[in-house]
């Protein structure tokens, strides 16, 4: 029998502010345990929420950057459940009332674009961190209360590929607005994957699967298709898929099951008594909407204007410190091509994301300007624009290495055309070669003069010179 | 309404995480005889096209907090009423993911 | 004694352990206090003090649900019987700030959670007219405490009538002001959308002189108002001409105590004379009916979610188990008593799925019918008034109350109208009623603190029933 793939995906996201969803201790990054938090992450008696105001500027932006429609009047609810990780007993979430409603992303896939709905996008905070020690648990609250954004994807994908791409266009739009470091390894993006199957040409919904806590955008692809596998094995010899959470174990390469769905629990939402409705000052509103940064579809468009190919502009906007060094560099230079040719292979074997993204790094952006412009009026040669950006790459300007190395250029054409003809008279059988059609031999001969010239002779006057040269001396 | 009895209120309060002593079991389905009746006074309140009040004052606040760091517990003050706790972390018996 | 003449007439070490003294010496037969702070460091603290401070080394005690650094605070519970707050509640800072010495913290039914203070933890509070009498609740540790003049100011806390009623059965004056009028940050929450925190005085002016320490708009209570804080001592002018006072009528027909009923007419009579123009106005009966249950429900369900935080994991009484969910479940069996357990339960029933529309929703429902009616009886009058109770406070051992009865359902719980709606609420001393004193409360609307106030000075003023002290010891 034939199947059809159906994904819904959640997506929790954790947001860049400095301080909490709603307390003033400080967003931990990488601290020691339970340092990050103060009496109302702990859930003590007492103690009340006060919301976040950058975690609702970046929501909204998140929203618009999603096409979601925004509800102005922000309200929140209680999830009512226990657990060692949930401080108070409940989460403060927003169930009935999300902040974004009715969104869309499109993706691109085989089949030209595809637009995913998006159902809703509510502000939350997360909860504590747990780490499993013999037959102990170990709790750190570091994290509890950290905002976050719930991402809800309507049912509308249908392959383990489109899946990928949709969680990879998302979590790209979401960097480049600076919303979260989307940074999946480490959990501020997490991925919850809804799939079931159902017979190719039927509206019915099969019963699904729950995947949780996928690490990264590649085990998304993979868990899905072993998740596919799976469902159809048990379609096929006709025994029921249980409705389950499940998660992707690398090494099995196979879903292995977490917990069944024994009913669904109540959590018995509620509207949270202890934050009055807040109304978004329109003026505060429209402001975020109108300073959003650039997206990456408006980036990657903005590329191709200039004159990449689609292929350079998609890589190029695939990472975003690499973007924005792109950018920078292209204020220097008009050769686009060539400054993304240096992004993508010289920076990139160089740079890290993280020193791309902190600018940690020497190299002054304007000097490798300098030189990409001297490369593209071919002053100097790829092999010369080498030596340079490795002294480039410790802070030296452009100018003053190339005098350190010697590399002056010779463009003087009586200079050149002297030493074209001393070297056709050393290479008399090249100038035959060269006739008979050998190819190699004006290689050949470029490489003696520039040996010559210490390097130095104008590549694109000389290689002119030259066949001139040999021109005269046709047999 | 849920229908309920004894046993019902056992499984209620494993819910709320505490258990009930058979006689406070009782007790609780006796009162809840009693709310049942109370509750009768307000089904002869006429609560369609009412909206549930859910704060004393509705207008909308404008509110929302500085995103800057102000108040972080010592670590020390974090631990204190610990029940038990190890290397700067909360201890409990170990739970599955 | 007011607190203005305390400040001037005694020293702060005489004031003060006048009061540490007299709370030891009252608490085998009141059984009020929960903990005792030591003074010495507040003390220490004052002297970088102005002697201006409102309360400047005033000894006060705040309920056991008021979180100070570094003080034990157990809302009257067994599962935060060893819990010492690491923070100040706003209110404490506040306090402190005035120059208020806190000598401990009071009894209360645990968590707020009862009108008998017969829950707490340490077990009941009685009253010092009658020791075989409750002191009422929940807030009866501090009532009791400012009825005996051990201090002349006690925090507490009003979720249904929890001020309110201890201030009736002893003979004191109980204020909640509007609701967001005092952060509730760091107050241990019966039912958040309810919960009030109030004073205890000896005389109204007090009262006024302890709201402009407490008020005023906290960032860490999303839902404190922002209205600025009003001299409401000086408001306090107490003439009553031209003042329109509305009688509950529905209250004052389910009242079977002629005497009760009598002190109040004739207290009335008196207000009248004073130039008040006094009217009758009339509650919607079904309304006033449906008082208890839609609180209890409210109540309860706010109640079972606040305090879900209580687990034993990062505080609180630990009993363990082989797991985490046992653990838990052990710690809160133990560490709740019968009543809590039972609200709780309740509470969680409420929140259902599939009973909330029926049961938590329609109760939020019918509390904005009975919002509505308030305002609307509120919109000719500057208050409404009535017997804050139908009798003296009952026997420990009673348990006569027909819960269904209409003096129970309307007389004994219809205070709640101030907690549904948010509105300012004053008991202040009426008289003494078969041997027992029982107060009479006015209720204005929402932010008019200052005018109830003034008008419950003028009342206190016809009535000459301010800053009396029963002494339980000889
Ligand atoms: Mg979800
Ligand atoms: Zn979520």
């Amino acid at each position: 029998m034939n199947y059809e793939t159906v994904i819904g995906i959640e997506i929790h996201c954790e947001l860049k502010t400095k301080t909490k969803m709603f307390s003033s201790a400080p967003v931990s990054v990488n601290s020691q345990p339970n340092t990050c938090v103060n009496e109302i992450d702990l859930g003590h008696p007492g103690t009340l929420p006060s919301l976040n105001k950058e975690a609702v500027r970046l929501s909204v932006m998140a929203c618009h950057a999603l096409n979601c429609e925004i509800d102005p009047l922000i309200k929140f609810d209680r999830k009512n459940y226990y657990y060692s990780d949930l401080p108070k007993g409940f989460q403060i979430t927003q169930q009935f009332h999300p902040i974004g409603r009715n969104g869309y992303i499109d993706i691109p896939t085989d089949n030209g674009i595809k637009h995913i709905r998006i159902n809703r996008l509510h502000m939350e905070e997360d909860t504590a961190k747990q780490y499993h020690s013999g037959d102990e648990t170990w709790i750190d609250f570091n994290r509890a209360g950290t905002p976050l954004v719930e991402i809800v994807s309507e049912a509308d994908i249908r392959s383990a590929h489109e899946a990928m791409i949709y969680v990879e266009k998302l979590r790209n739009i979401l960097v480049y607005l600076g919303v979260t470091d989307g940074k999946m390894e480490e959990g501020s993006l997490r991925c919850d994957i809804n799939i079931s199957l159902r017979e190719v040409g039927t509206e019915e919904f099969g019963v699904k699967t729950e995947i949780k806590n996928l690490n990264s955008i590649s085990n998304i692809e993979k868990a899905i298709q072993a998740e596919v596998i799976r469902q159809t094995e048990l379609l096929e010899s006709n025994q029921p898929i249980e409705q389950a959470t499940r998660r992707y174990d690398d090494v099995q390469k196979t879903t292995i099951l977490m917990r069944k769905k024994e009913g669904s629990v109540d959590y018995k939402y509620f509207p949270e008594p202890n934050i009055t409705p807040v109304l978004m000052d329109p003026v505060w509103l429209k402001s975020i909407i109108d300073n959003l940064p650039e997206l990456p579809d408006h980036r990657e468009k903005r590329y191709m204007d200039a004159g990449l190919n689609a292929y350079d502009a998609g890589q190029l906007i695939q990472n975003k410190a690499l973007s924005d060094f792109f950018d920078e560099l292209i204020k220097e230079t008009s050769y686009v091509k060539l400054a993304a040719n240096w992004c993508l292979s010289d920076i990139l074997a160089n740079f890290s994301t993280k020193q791309l993204h902190e600018k940690a790094y020497s190299l002054k952006i304007k000097e490798m300007g300098n030189m990409i412009n001297a490369l593209g009026k071919q002053e100097i040669s790829s092999k010369q624009a080498k030596d340079i950006f490795v002294e480039l790459l410790k802070g030296h300007d452009y100018h003053a290495t190339v005098k350190a190395l010697n590399i002056e250029q010779v463009s003087d054409q009586s200079v050149l055309v002297q030493m074209v003809e001393d070297i056709l008279n050393e290479n008399e059988q090249s100038i035959i070669d060269y006739h008979n059609g050998k190819d190699r031999a004006l290689g050949f001969l470029m490489g003696q003069i520039m040996k010559k010239s210490k390097g130095q002779a104008n590549p694109v006057i000389t290689n002119q010179l030259l066949l001139e040269g040999l021109m005269k001396r046709k047999p | 309404m849920k229908e309920m009895d004894v046993k019902g209120f056992k499984a209620l309060a494993l819910q709320c995480r505490f258990e009930l002593s058979d006689e406070e079991a009782q007790d609780i389905k006796n009162e809840f005889d009693v709310l049942i009746s109370q509750m009768r006074l307000l089904d002869k309140i006429d609560t369609e096209n009412v909206e549930p009040m859910v704060y004393p004052f509705e207008e909308p606040t404008s509110f929302l907090r500085e995103d800057v760091v102000e108040n972080v517990l010592p670590i020390k003050e974090v631990l204190k009423n610990a029940p038990k706790e190890k290397n700067g972390f909360f201890v409990t018996q170990k739970v599955v993911g | 004694m007011d607190i203005k003449t305390l400040i001037q007439s005694t020293s702060v070490e005489k004031r003060v352990s006048d009061a540490v003294n007299k709370a030891h010496a009252v608490q085998d037969k009141l059984n009020a206090m929960v903990s005792f702070i030591e003074p010495s460091e507040q003390l220490k603290t004052l002297e970088s003090k102005s002697k201006d401070c409102p309360f400047y080394g005033v000894p006060i005690v705040l309920k056991d649900l008021v979180n100070m650094k570094d003080t034990r605070t157990t809302g009257s519970s067994g599962i935060l019987d060893n819990y010492i707050s690491p923070y100040d509640a706003t209110i404490t800072k506040k306090l402190k700030d005035a120059g208020a010495i806190i000598i401990g913290k009071s009894s209360c039914d645990t968590f707020g959670m009862g009108g008998t203070n017969m829950t707490a933890w340490t077990g009941p509070v009685a009253n010092p007219y009658d020791l075989s009498r409750m002191s009422g609740g929940s807030s009866g540790g501090s009532a009791v405490l400012v009825a005996t003049g051990v201090v002349p100011m006690a925090i507490g806390t009003d979720t249904g009538d929890s001020i309110r009623k201890p201030a009736s059965f002893n003979h004191i004056v109980g204020f909640k002001p509007t609701y967001g009028r005092i952060s509730r940050y760091g107050v241990i929450p019966y039912a958040s959308s309810l919960d009030h925190v109030g004073v205890f005085t000896g005389n109204v002016k007090d009262a006024a002189l302890s709201l402009e320490v407490l008020a005023g708009r906290d960032d860490h209570d999303m839902t404190s108002s922002y209205l600025p804080v009003e001299k409401y001592s000086d408001l306090c002018i107490g003439d009553l001409k031209g003042k329109r006072i509305g009688i509950i009528q529905n209250v004052i027909d389910s009242i079977h105590n002629p005497e009760t009923l009598n002190q109040f007419k004739e207290l009335c009579q008196k207000l009248e004379s004073r130039g008040a123009v006094i009217s009758s106005i009339r509650l919607n009966e079904d309304l006033m009916h449906a008082f208890l249950p839609t609180y209890y429900i409210i109540a309860n369900a706010e109640a079972t979610a606040n305090h879900s935080n209580l687990d034993s994991l990062r505080f609180g009484v630990l009993k363990e188990g082989q797991t985490m969910d046992e653990s838990m479940i052990l710690s809160r069996t133990a560490g709740f008593g019968k009543l809590l357990k039972k609200r709780f339960v309740i509470g969680s029933y409420a929140l259902f799925t599939e009973n909330q529309e029926e049961v938590f929703r329609k109760a939020q429902k019918v509390r904005r019918l009975i919002v509505e009616d308030v305002k609307r009886v509120l919109d000719n009058v500057d208050v409404i008034m009535a017997p804050a109770s139908g009798q003296g406070a009952p026997k420990f051992d009673d348990a006569s109350a027909d819960q269904l009865s209409k003096e129970y359902l309307i007389a004994e719980n219809y205070m709640a109208l101030a907690n549904f709606s948010g509105y300012p609420s004053i008991t202040v001393p009426m008289g003494m009623v078969d041997g027992l004193p029982v107060g009479v409360n006015l209720t204005a609307y929402a932010h008019h603190d200052a005018k109830l106030l003034d008008i419950a000075y003028g009342i206190e003023k016809t009535t000459g029933i301010f800053n009396v002290i029963k002494e339980v010891t000889q």
